[in-house]
């Protein structure tokens, strides 16, 4: 059954990955020759690779789903959406994290390398066609992302955090090849199309795959950050440089959703009532610990990852639906939390100075009298993140929510409601710090046009996707059937 | 019970325990060795299960070079072994009775209820003349290329992350500048003054 | 002959005492890097029993790909460690507790 590539078109299909690493090399390169003395260089070329994969998947997007490399690769309409907001979340954690870099001495080019790398990870999971494809994405990304996170040599708690990180990561890499073997030994593949078919055979309530499934949704549970599998997430995001915490905080949240999508809705989705139950419960434990321990934090970084543990309760209540509609939801509430986690992050960047992290609540105090745009800016993204109308997150909360009161769960809608609430108030309390308190840090903003520009964007995307919700979420809908 | 059982059941035996070495050893340096031994007691166990080619690459790659990076590393930071023998912590009783639970789930499934797996059954040993290594290596070749080049990519990023981790520019070091040293010219290094013999004086 | 529950029980034991290890060894980070390998040896032992069982060699490629995978891994598991003890003199789990909240 060995399959020929014959002819360069059989290579087509992942065309995009393969401009990637092929660009990537070429970025490495440069940046050893001439990234000491050329600093724009590493940066530009980073930025043109990204776009160039974006010209690529969106010329050549796949038309259906097609399956290429033996069937361990998969290209459909989904993924192509997917890599193209990865693209672009990549992109603009590189423009906001150019100046600190710069100003701390770590403008080095393997951030940018480690970055585009971990960022093929992410492209490798969105196309997964094989178990095997989903691990090899998960290490590339983990890796790179242990790598990044140490990457402030003279940081402590950068290098604490990183240690942490790997851990815990290996730990969870270790259960999530565990399930998979099970998995295998069930179905006979590795493949998730005949894994689908191998589940219907054997029927879902088979000890070995409920054994293996176990397994496999602590892996997921714990790539996404959900609670009891989120002990790494705070100390990562608040011991990594914030240019990095910002990295983590964004497009990886699109690589877990693929993973869950791939793994659990596509290969083992004859075992829904089994994992919908064990989603349940992360979802429920997520969306309470996240939001009430947010309240307590005084660190912003710190805070906005709790925050991170709430949203991903509630991307996991749309898995729990297990429907269309549900896969959607979870779709639409993981792309616009991304856009919103690279607003919330990017002001961080903002504000810091040299010697200066901004990451403290109380370094937000008086902002609107320092800065009265940005202090907007960060008034939407709290209010979107909070879920307020008619701001993106509140669309995406009824999305979710909705899903599952479609399932009958209504009782779990409650819960998501309440906490909802609860939440809202640590993201309210931002706004008061920015407009009510007097401002204790006296020094400008020095941020360069270019963030400037894109964060000001950002922002207005949040209120634009708010006021015409369908644009994004027909995409989700007609990409997800 | 045939050469082959006792053999496995030998060898497990063995592996298990020193498996408990390994997360009982105080020092570390014990615990790398009880590791690499119980790396040469899978490699015997791969064999008895027809896995050739991984058996030797387990031995070559884990014990000849992982393994070595352990104890590299081990040798080099200067760890105070004093605090180490402290002796386990608090959490030694949740360790054992979550181990005790994962044996005792794994065990119950696997060996009670025998996973409900169909097929289970005596496996044929392969036919004489079957190459592990080549049945491995066409399937490399072919069909798993992606993920091939793919192990490649990972290969990549652990050399660079090591190389931006640990790689410092020390100063007051003088090392060898081979470039520049080849490079070198006489007329660079010589200086020929032409100037009148001097001759005795008289 | 060697039954496929005896492989997967060994493979079992040899995973649980990798988590023991994990608890037991708070005083140490290089032994719980020890513990990890330990862990994906077991994960390898269940690959190679049903590739064996299922008479499919694409377990055995599995095992080739974590055995890659886990190299990488420990390289940079090693690097982490070594910028760790830098900072801090020590590689103690219980004092990484700079971080709180």
């Amino acid at each position: 059954m060995a399959t020929d590539i014959t002819s360069i078109a059989d290579l087509a299909p992942a065309g995009a990955e393969i401009f990637v690493l092929a660009a990537t090399c070429v970025v490495l390169l440069a940046d050893v020759f001439w990234g000491e003395r050329q600093r724009w260089l590493t940066y530009t070329l980073s930025l043109l690779t990204l776009a160039g994969a974006a010209v690529i998947t969106l010329t050549h997007g796949a038309p259906g789903r097609e399956l290429a490399f033996s069937g361990m690769f998969v290209s459909d309409p989904m993924g192509d959406v997917l890599k193209v907001f990865t693209y672009g979340a990549v992109a603009v954690s590189f423009i906001y994290s150019r100046d600190y870099l710069t100003r701390r001495g770590l403008a080095k080019g393997e951030f940018y390398v480690l970055a585009l790398f971990a960022m093929l990870g992410i492209m490798v999971m969105i196309t997964a066609g094989s178990l095997l494809t989903v691990y090899l994405g998960v290490e590339l990304l983990s890796l790179s992302l242990y790598a990044l996170v140490a990457f402030d040599r003279d940081s402590g708690i950068a290098a604490e955090s990183a240690m942490k990180y790997f851990v815990l990561g290996a730990i969870a890499s270790g259960a999530l090849l565990y399930g998979i073997s099970m998995v295998y030994g069930v179905t006979g593949s590795l493949r998730l199309d005949e894994i689908a078919v191998g589940v219907s055979e054997v029927g879902a309530s088979q000890l070995g795959l409920v054994f293996g499934l176990a397994f496999i949704v602590v892996g997921v549970a714990f790539k996404f950050g959900a609670v009891p599998f989120h002990m790494w997430l705070p100390d990562v995001y608040h011991g990594a440089p914030t240019p990095v915490t910002l990295f983590i905080g964004s497009a990886p949240k699109i690589a877990s959703f693929a993973l869950a999508i791939r793994v659990l809705a596509e290969g083992l989705g004859g075992m829904v009532g089994g994992w919908q139950d064990m989603l349940v419960v992360l979802a429920a434990l997520s969306m309470g610990l996240g939001n009430v321990v947010a309240i307590s934090q005084t660190n912003l970084k710190r805070m906005l990852a709790y925050s991170t543990i709430s949203h991903v309760g509630f991307i996991l209540l749309g898995f729990v639906a297990g429907t269309a509609t549900g896969y959607q939801a979870a779709m639409y509430y993981t792309l616009t939390y991304v856009i919103m986690a690279l607003g919330g992050f990017g002001m961080i960047l903002l504000l810091s100075r040299d010697g200066f992290e901004s990451d403290r609540l109380e370094d937000f105090k008086g902002l609107a009298k320092k800065s009265p745009w940005f202090a907007l800016v960060m008034l939407m993204l709290m209010f979107s993140m909070a879920g307020v109308p008619p701001f993106v997150g509140f669309w995406a909360k009824i999305g979710v929510i909705g899903a599952v009161v479609d399932k009958g769960y209504t009782w779990l809608a409650g819960i998501a409601v309440f906490f909802s609430v609860i939440g809202a108030f640590y993201y309210l309390r931002v706004i008061k710090l920015m407009y009510f308190d007097e401002p204790t840090d006296v020094g400008a903003i020095e941020a360069g046009g270019s963030m400037r520009f894109v964060l000001s964007a950002n922002g207005l995307a949040v209120l634009a996707l708010g006021v015409f919700p369908s644009v994004l979420l027909d995409l989700c809908i007609r990409v997800l059937q | 019970m045939t050469i082959v059982n006792i053999l496995f059941y030998l060898f497990s035996a063995v592996l298990i325990g020193s498996a408990i070495g390994v997360i009982t050893a105080r020092n570390p340096v014990h615990a790398a060795l009880f590791l690499v031994f119980s790396f040469f007691n899978s490699a015997v166990l791969w064999l008895l299960l027809e896995a050739e080619f991984l058996a030797i690459v387990l031995v070559l790659v884990y014990v000849g070079a992982v393994m070595v990076l352990f104890l590299f590393v081990v040798m080099m930071l200067d760890i105070n072994l004093v605090q180490m023998r402290q002796g386990f912590t608090k959490y030694a009783p949740i360790g054992l009775v979550v181990a005790a639970i994962v044996v005792a789930e794994i065990g119950s499934v696997v060996w009670v209820k025998e996973l409900g797996l169909t097929n289970i059954g005596d496996v044929a040993p392969l036919p004489a003349g079957y190459s592990n290594t080549k049945a491995l290596g066409q399937l490399l070749y072919s069909d798993y290329i992606y993920p091939f080049e793919l192990a490649a990519v990972i290969l990549l990023v652990a050399i660079v992350a090591a190389i931006i981790l640990t790689m410092r520019k020390r100063t007051g070091l003088k090392p060898q500048d081979i470039a520049a040293q080849v490079a070198v010219r006489a007329k660079d290094r010589v200086r020929i003054v032409k100037m009148k013999a001097e001759g005795k004086e008289s | 002959m060697i039954t496929l529950p005896s492989v997967l029980l060994l493979s079992g034991i040899l995973f649980s005492l990798s988590v023991a290890g994990i608890f037991l060894n708070r005083k140490n980070v290089i032994i719980l890097l020890m513990c990890i390998e330990l862990m994906l040896l077991a994960v390898n032992f269940n690959f190679i029993a049903f590739a064996r069982q299922l008479g499919d060699i694409d377990g055995q490629v599995f095992v080739f790909f974590i055995l890659t995978v886990a190299a990488a891994e420990s390289a940079i598991g090693l690097a982490i460690l070594v910028v760790l003890f830098r900072e801090r003199r020590s590689i103690n789990v219980s004092e990484l507790d700079s971080m709180k909240g």
